[in-house]
């Protein structure tokens, strides 16, 4: 009748870690439960509840790919409590998880058309999980074209997968800093990301475009977008409101009444149009 | 509906048979309005004209605060511990039509996918005794809400007072006449027409808005003034949300805990406070406090509607009651209505 605790975690072991950036971590995880790790499967954009016991859960995306599923990744960046408690720790140590929870990027139905993925800063963590998804069934998907910006240099994260992804010819690979934020031998663009986007994107025609970052960015990049010809319903981003269930219980994520922990957390941009501007 | 009648007395009866057959009662006491476990009958007092409770009985199906997980720690390997959970069937007795409805109504949100087991085992199968309401003042607008003070809905059983030494007991239920089963004994025959005459003497108090008018209004007015105007005075202390018999916001933190072991819970968390929705970079999409009230109203005669077809507000009064600014809940949807 009441069926299981919704709000136990799943222990999961850190197997890899990757300092991104000064601030920002990836984390490799295995479930340390074998039944477990062979029924989870996610879709690209879902995210879950991380915990370290003790400190509390914090929320992050999905960060590695549904078609890579030996493990889960999440990339975050040392903000408050629980992320900062989530640095201290070393491969080999357990975290809690809890999900996969929200809806997704609509993978399926980007199939056969271009697609233009579009991020800022550590927006480029639930990015990357479609970019990869995306990239794992190359055929499926016409033309790719990543575009990615971040305050500096030193602020870019996935650097190793930025230079795989520029070295690849099947795709279009665009890297920005903002203006100052450039080191001697850089060879990417210098500019804010919707003024790469006007300069780098493709037509919108048949195209959906998948913009992640910070809000400023977003509300910069969709004009942009618009000007272009991107009709709403191919513009998806995602919304990042503070969680703690993830389960459409505590109340606190909605905007509207929109709960953005189950009804998101991506929206083509024709729905977040509809919904009060609370976010 | 069947009717019986059953005396003060027997009422006493009843309630200690209940103990005794290992039901958790939950009831008021002479000396508090407010509600907690009753261990016998000299407890108990059903009385319709008593003032609603501080605050509502939801702490039993929704505590104020409880472990979710124990964990202890074992040479690095974390052994997680499910809390159990009461096995006993709870029996609200004397709930007034603005409560009874109050289970009902949160029921929704803890069971719309995910289903919340905390809640749900508490909650189900609970058996709510109803009794008309007799009390009124100038806070209380359950008829604005779609109840009113005579309504058993939301009630398995519903006494009516007839007299200083009996009550009707309406059988509003299937689960309430099999719960009264056992209990027969007690009942006497009842008279209808007794206690739809004393029901029709009870004053409905005055209906102070159209919720459909006010949630199409909220519809269209997300930006307006009159949250301002609140929320300038408002001190965000979250009374409203802890005393209301329908709020069901919820922190979840861990508690009590070192690297060797401790807690997870569940804590009551209020949509007035600031750190609410703050963002851990800073950002705040509510970071006043008239965009946090609008959150309040819109969410009780709006969002609650839209997704689960349910206003999320009994006419109760206690958030008015309450509030140490004097902030009137039902003034402000009125005021709203005639905006509308
Ligand atoms: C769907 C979704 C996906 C997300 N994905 C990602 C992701 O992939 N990567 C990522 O990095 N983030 C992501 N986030 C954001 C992430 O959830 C938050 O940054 C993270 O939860 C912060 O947790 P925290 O416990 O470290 O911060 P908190 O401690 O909760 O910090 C919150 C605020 O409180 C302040 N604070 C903290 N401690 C104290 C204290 N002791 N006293 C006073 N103030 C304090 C902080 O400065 C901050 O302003 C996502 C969010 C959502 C909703
Ligand atoms: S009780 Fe009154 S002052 Fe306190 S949060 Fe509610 S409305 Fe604001
Ligand atoms: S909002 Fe106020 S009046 Fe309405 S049910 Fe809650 S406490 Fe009662
Ligand atoms: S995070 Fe709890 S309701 Fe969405």
């Amino acid at each position: 009748m009441s069926g299981s605790n919704i709000y136990k975690p799943e222990m999961m072991e850190i197997t890899d870690i990757v300092q991104e950036t000064s601030d920002t971590k990836t984390f490799r995880l295995k479930f340390k439960n074998e039944s477990t790790a062979k029924s989870f499967s996610f879709k690209a954009g879902q995210f879950g509840e991380y915990g370290v016991f003790g400190e509390g859960e914090s929320t992050f995306c999905i960060a590695s790919s549904p078609t890579r599923s030996e493990y889960i990744e999440c990339s975050f960046k040392q903000i408050g409590k629980v992320t900062t408690a989530l640095t201290r720790l070393r491969v080999g140590d357990s975290v809690g998880f809890r999900g996969p929870y929200g809806n997704y990027f609509p993978v399926e139905e980007m199939k056969g058309k271009n697609v233009v993925f579009i991020a800022g800063g550590i927006g480029l963590a639930p990015v990357r999980c479609v970019i990869w998804n995306t990239l794992d069934l190359r055929n499926d998907f016409k033309d790719v074209t990543i575009i990615y910006g971040a305050r500096s240099f030193n602020d870019l994260v996935y650097k190793r997968e930025l230079k795989e992804w520029k070295e690849r010819k099947d795709i279009k690979t665009v890297v920005t800093v903002d203006p100052g934020g450039e080191v001697p031998d850089w060879d990417g663009e210098i500019g804010f990301v919707p003024a790469i986007v006007e300069k780098v994107a493709p037509k919108a025609e048949n195209t959906v475009a998948i913009v992640c970052g910070p809000p400023i960015m977003i509300k910069f990049t969709i004009p942009v977008l618009q000007k272009l010809g991107f009709a709403e319903e191919n513009i998806i981003t995602t919304l990042e409101n503070r969680m703690k269930c993830g389960l459409g219980k505590c109340g606190r994520c909605n905007v509207g009444n929109v709960y953005v922990c189950k009804d998101g957390p991506v929206f083509t941009y024709a729905q977040m149009k509809e919904l009060p501007q609370e976010y | 509906m069947e009717e019986k009648i059953i005396s003060l007395d027997n009422l006493s009866f009843f309630v200690n048979d209940l103990i005794k057959d290992n039901h958790i009662v939950i009831g008021q006491d002479s000396k508090e309005i407010n509600w907690k476990r009753i261990t016998g009958a000299k407890d108990i007092v059903v009385n319709s004209k008593n003032i609603p409770s501080n605050i509502s009985y939801k702490e039993f199906v929704f505590a104020k605060t409880e472990p979710i997980i124990y964990y202890k720690n074992k040479k690095d390997e974390f052994d997680i511990v499910e809390p159990a959970l009461p096995r006993q069937k709870l029996v609200f007795l004397g709930a007034k039509p603005c409560d009874a409805r109050s289970i009902e109504i949160m029921s929704k949100v803890f069971n719309w996918d995910y289903k919340d087991k905390f809640f749900n085992e508490r909650a189900e199968g609970s058996i709510v005794i109803g009794v008309a309401c007799n009390y009124q003042d100038k806070f209380c607008f359950c008829t604005s809400v779609g109840l009113s003070p005579v309504t058993e809905k939301g009630s398995d059983l519903f006494l009516v007072p007839l007299d200083e030494k009996n009550f009707a007991l309406q059988i509003v239920t299937e689960r309430g006449k099999e719960f009264i089963q056992p209990y027969q004994k007690y009942l006497s025959d009842g008279n209808q027409a007794k206690s739809k005459e004393i029901l029709s003497k009870i004053k409905n108090p005055e209906k102070r808005f159209e919720t459909s008018k006010v949630s199409e209004w909220l519809t269209n007015n997300f930006e307006h003034k009159i949250f301002d105007n609140v929320g300038d005075i408002c001190v965000g202390c979250g009374q409203c949300a802890f005393a209301c018999p329908v709020c069901h916001c919820f922190d979840i933190v861990d508690e009590e805990c070192d690297y060797s072991s401790g807690r997870r819970m569940k804590n009551w968390d209020a949509c007035q406070f600031g750190l609410f929705t703050l963002h851990g970079s800073g950002h705040n999409p509510r970071e006043t406090q008239g965009k946090r009230y609008r959150q309040r109203i819109a969410h009780k005669f709006k969002y609650y509607q839209d997704k689960f077809d349910e206003v999320l507000c009994t006419g109760c009064g206690r958030c008015s009651r309450g509030c140490p600014v004097g902030i009137d809940i039902a003034e402000v949807v009125a005021e709203i209505n005639s905006l509308a």
